[in-house]
């Protein structure tokens, strides 16, 4: 077992908000070596998402722009919540708001479900027009997010931060200082790509989010950052697909990790990472672990 | 769904660029229906799996039909007998053909040959007579092979069968119509069956629910998942105009 800012994980690696559904669309996932997962991206209302193609191969990565599609919170407690609350591994509610208020409202809403076992907050989604990136993009309105879930909760409160930034460990303190119990570091990297034929953006949103092996080492430096400026636990995110990568993770600091893009190549990917993962990594004070090792310049 | 290590079985060139290429998968093969599709990833290759419509299964072996448009259909190319692949599948929702539907056209274009073969064997199967409607830009470039009752080609320059659009070599009297082929073919065939079952083609990022990137804009106005939902469709419940009426692949190294 591993604690991460007041949630039990089973094995520190967990599936990553938008790459595990709500859980029941993975059959091949070896479900005992989940740590625990994160749900799509929600919003207090259901959205459509964006117009295709949402998607696009790049070099060791993919871009994507979902738009957050969801059916919205209401139905995401009907249908989901107690499903989830006979599951033996912890699973959070990834929200999402276009106003600071939203994201309360939908922390009130989740508050004391069942099932529900703790909100990440996500204020770093790239492929929504409303809310999104903007609230992570500096330290005030990150601060004024986490506020506004925290005084409407008593769950665990996760905070998904944006890598789109100059300074992110300003914006690490500033959650841990609202509230915060723990900070997921990264979400995927804002990029495009263009077809030489059309002369048009690939996807239909022009840009989207970037995500898999090509951003781990950007990932991994940021994730490394955030655990030195916070004493609250960091879940890495960032191009994990093997065992070694996790480790890398833990060994900047990082107290679990989430893996997305490798369950779309594979499966089970997560069962593989954590049945790789050598047990003495784990547990332990990620600030004893990263404390005597250089630091990149910055 | 099963997740195979699957040995290329052989393969065979059925029109100029046109390949088939089998690969040794039994569970797969013994539980696959027409219309499904199977996820190929390749180690080295690119990131994301490539997916396939099953175009015939013989024994243990899934058939699969393509040629290079990228990197990850050129790799497959290369394969040699023996080297692996892993198969994900069978997934998707497939056709579903009526007994009491009356005869079948099975009416494709290009590449859109790939979900036909299985299709015709389940419409046999039901007692049905089937129609194979098959075109392609010219002679060479059309599959030849076809299965079923009675077979009707068509091309764009006219060097085998009729000239013009595979929709106008559809017979009189077909009670049940299945569609595959490009986007804009499909968008005609929607306003002149829009009962017709149509297998769409996408780009697709995990082929198995959760990632949303295969989004398919519906009449009833949401967007759901050609790798859960789909491929296949009636054709009127799409919103053609939505979809880009060809598909372009990205090159990833």
């Amino acid at each position: 077992m591993v604690e991460v800012g007041g949630v039990e994980l089973r094995s520190p690696v967990m599936a990553a908000s938008g790459t595990f559904g709500y859980g029941t669309d993975v059959p091949l996932c070896d479900r005992k070596a989940l740590g625990g997962m994160v749900s799509k991206g929600i919003f207090l209302n259901a959205r459509p998402g964006t117009p295709p193609p949402r998607i696009v191969e790049t070099p060791s990565g993919m871009l994507n722009a979902i738009g957050l599609q969801g059916p919205g919170v209401e139905a995401v407690i009907r249908d989901y919540a107690p499903l989830w609350a006979a599951w033996d591994f912890p699973v959070l509610v990834n929200i999402n708001g276009e106003s600071v208020d939203e994201y309360g409202e939908l922390a009130a809403r989740l508050d004391g479900v069942p099932g529900v076992a703790g909100l990440e907050v996500n204020i770093s989604c790239p492929n929504v027009r409303e809310g999104g990136l903007f609230f992570g993009n500096n330290p005030e309105s990150a601060a004024a997010v986490t506020t506004a879930v925290r005084r409407r909760t008593s769950l665990p409160l996760w905070v998904k931060l944006t890598p789109a930034v100059s300074d992110i460990s300003a914006i690490a303190r500033a959650c841990e200082e609202a509230g915060a119990d723990a900070l997921s570091a990264v979400n995927t990297f804002v990029g495009m790509s263009f077809d030489l034929g059309s002369g048009q953006p690939r996807l239909a949103f022009r840009t989207g989010g970037l995500s898999g092996p090509a951003i781990r080492p950007l990932a991994l430096y940021l994730a490394y950052q955030v655990a030195r400026a916070v004493s609250i636990p960091v879940v890495g995110i960032g191009g994990i697909a093997r065992a070694e990568d996790a480790m890398e993770f833990l060994l900047a600091g990082c107290r679990a990790v989430q893996v997305g893009t490798a369950t779309f190549v594979d499966p089970n990917a997560i069962g593989k990472i954590a049945a790789g993962i050598s047990l003495p990594l784990v547990g332990k004070d990620p600030l004893a672990q990263s404390s005597d090792r250089p630091l990149a310049s910055r | 769904m099963y997740d195979v290590e699957a040995p290329l079985a052989g393969r065979r060139e059925v029109a100029r660029g046109v390949w088939v290429l089998g690969f040794e998968a039994a569970p797969i093969a013994h539980s696959v229906r027409a219309g499904q599709f199977v996820n190929l990833l390749l180690r080295p290759g690119p990131l994301l799996r490539r997916p396939f419509s099953v175009y015939r299964v013989d024994h243990d072996v899934v058939e699969v039909v393509l040629k290079a448009v990228g990197e990850g259909t050129r790799m497959l190319l290369e394969l040699r007998p023996g080297d692996r692949v892993s198969m994900l599948g069978p997934l998707g929702t497939g056709f579903a053909l009526e007994r009491e539907g009356g005869p079948v056209a099975l009416v494709s274009g290009g590449l859109g040959v790939a979900p036909m073969p299985l299709a015709a064997r389940e419409a046999q199967a039901l007692g049905l007579t089937v129609h194979w409607v098959h075109g392609a830009r010219t002679a060479d470039e059309l599959c030849r092979e076809w299965e079923g009752d009675e077979a009707w080609w068509a091309t764009d320059d006219g060097s085998l069968g009729l000239t013009g659009s595979v929709l106008q070599a559809v017979p009189a009297g077909v009670g049940q119509v299945l569609g595959c082929g490009p986007n804009r073919m499909l968008a005609a065939l929607a306003e002149r069956w829009p009962e017709a079952q149509v297998a769409l083609e996408t780009y697709m990022g995990c082929g198995t629910g959760v990632c949303l990137g295969c989004a398919v804009p519906r009449t009833s106005g949401v967007f759901d998942r050609a790798c859960q939902e789909g491929p296949v469709y009636r054709a009127g419940s799409i919103r053609w105009r939505e979809l880009p009426a060809a598909l372009h692949y990205a090159v990833s190294a």
